[in-house]
């Protein structure tokens, strides 16, 4: 099979059980957000309220599709499209199984990581285009933290990538097959480092605590104030397409991916997918939001030099250490 | 490092929780027990004889707070029933959406003519129908369960305790009246 049509194909089910989970995502974290709340969730549309996502993009669908006067039609219409396809792209060279893998490029960190760049570019489009104060406030906040934030991002992806001695997400798996994992030894520079990565994931998706870019006390709604309907909904999948994907290259990198004894690759990946997600909405329904200049703090009087750290510890480990890449 | 600890704080607190049991009652599912005293909509229940026991005396009228009770005396007349000299209402309208639920009505009505229902909310799909005339009025006397209290009973309550008389010895000085008036008297 050609590269084109393998990657067509794997793609066209990777996207379609992605945007299934996303559905089943939002019951789930409706749910969670109930329990966590000491309420119910949704339970009245399908069995314990199952259908719920179903009806809550029905409703959206029907809503009005509002233009604001003077926006800029063209970026205000592909922004939102930009948003999911970003989100997806990322997901095509995530190995789900050892052989469910869309693309499976030599550098495919170096290719997530510029994908999680261009996040910025659907964010400040929305921004722009909506031609509104609050919306273009969110977006330069937005994309302030994300460029920001992209910093240690990229410093604790290296901790792995050293370690394992690939660019290659698939590669990192299969290393860590043979080793540990590397959240789990070494334990030093690898759990830090899933932390940092973990937190300016938060950051780069604008999850709380890291949401000022659509603070709702300050800001209506940030990016998405001027999005009705159709287009929100765009947002609104893409934000949790992203969190989805954001998790499972977390799962890649530092939990073994589909590595695990007992079952099949897919199950462990879908598992360990689904628990880094979970803790996103745990983090998302307990934690209260930063202030710009602590967020700024976080990153980079914190988070950086911790990352820089943890890249010279990986390193002397590959070069001194007990166990290096061969 | 504050923030850190304060944050994991938070999040066993939600964990914690998210393992109890929720506090929501589903509510058209589940109904929780009402008070005792609980009360929603009015009625005008008959009396002994089978007639309407209003008497057109107006005191409710009169005393309701936010005025929602409108109604229209006859003059007295004999009772086809009994044979005796009273009074009837032609119209009785009570306008249930501006009604407060303090039940004063009730507790003013010397014949125990006017009753609270004790039937859950009462939703109505136009504002009309929150407008209870005679004839709504009295089939809600029929149809619904009244709640705790009548009029006569609700009287009783508002009188002052009892005092048994002692049969004692006069006090030897009667209460002097104050010589200056008291403060504020005089307005």
């Amino acid at each position: 099979m050609s590269p084109l049509a393998h990657g067509a194909a794997y793609g066209a089910v990777i996207v379609t059980v992605l945007l299934t989970i996303v559905a089943l995502t939002i019951w789930f974290e409706r749910k969670l957000a109930g329990r966590m709340q000491s309420r119910l969730g949704p339970t009245m549309v399908g069995p314990i309220g199952l259908l719920q996502p179903i009806a809550d993009v029905l409703k959206l669908l029907q809503k009005e599709d509002i233009i604001p006067t003077d926006a800029d039609r063209g970026l205000f219409n592909v922004a939102p499209v930009l948003a999911v396809l970003v989100s997806l792209g990322a997901a095509a060279v995530v190995p789900f199984s050892p052989s469910t893998i869309a693309a499976d490029l030599d550098v495919g960190v170096l290719y997530v990581l510029a994908i999680g760049g261009v996040m910025v570019i659907p964010t400040f489009a929305a921004g722009w285009g909506s031609n509104n104060k609050f919306a273009l406030l969110g977006a330069m906040r937005g994309v302030a933290q994300s460029v920001s934030y992209g910093v240690p991002l990229v410093l604790a992806t290296l901790v792995p990538v050293i370690l394992a001695g690939t660019l290659s997400l698939s590669g990192i798996v299969t290393w860590q097959s043979h080793h540990h994992w590397i959240a789990v030894w070494p334990v030093i520079p690898g759990l830090p480092a899933f932390f940092v990565f973990f937190l300016a994931l938060l950051a780069e998706s604008n999850r709380i605590p890291f949401d000022i870019p659509e603070a709702e006390s300050e800001l209506v709604a940030g990016v998405t104030t001027e999005y009705t309907g159709a287009k929100f909904t765009l947002f609104y999948m893409g934000e949790y397409l992203h969190t989805l994907v954001g998790s499972a290259v977390a799962a890649t990198l530092f939990f073994g991916g589909w590595d695990g004894p007992f079952a099949p690759g897919l199950p462990w990946m879908v598992g360990k997918t689904l628990v880094l997600f979970a803790t996103v909405y745990w983090v998302r329904w307990s934690l209260l939001r930063f202030r710009a200049d602590q967020l700024m703090e976080l990153c980079w009087k914190r988070l950086t030099p911790l990352a820089v750290a943890l890249v010279l510890l990986a390193a002397a480990w590959v070069q001194f250490g007990p166990g290096g890449s061969e | 490092m504050g923030y850190l600890f304060d944050a994991l704080r938070a999040m066993g607190t939600t964990l914690v929780t998210a393992f109890r049991k929720p506090t929501t009652v589903e509510f058209p599912a589940v109904i929780r027990p009402r008070a005792e005293r609980y009360r929603a909509s009015f009625a005008l229940p008959d009396d002994e004889h089978g007639e309407l026991a209003c008497i057109g005396c107006l005191a409710c009228e009169r005393i309701c707070p936010s005025q929602v009770i409108k109604m229209k005396p006859t003059g007295k007349r004999d009772s086809p029933v009994t044979g005796k000299k009273r009074q009837y209402v032609d119209t009785f309208v009570l306008d249930l959406s501006a009604c407060i639920g303090c039940e004063l009505c009730v507790q003013v009505c010397n014949s125990d003519a006017i009753r609270m229902t004790r039937e859950p909310e009462v939703p109505v799909f136009s504002r009309e129908d929150l407008v209870l005339d005679l004839e709504r009025l009295r089939a809600n006397a029929r149809d619904k369960t009244m709640s705790w209290g009548k009029g006569s009973e609700l009287q009783e309550r508002q009188e002052p305790p009892k005092v048994e008389k002692k049969v004692a010895p006069k006090p030897e000085a009667p209460p002097v009246a104050p010589a200056v008036p008291v403060v504020g008297e005089a307005r």
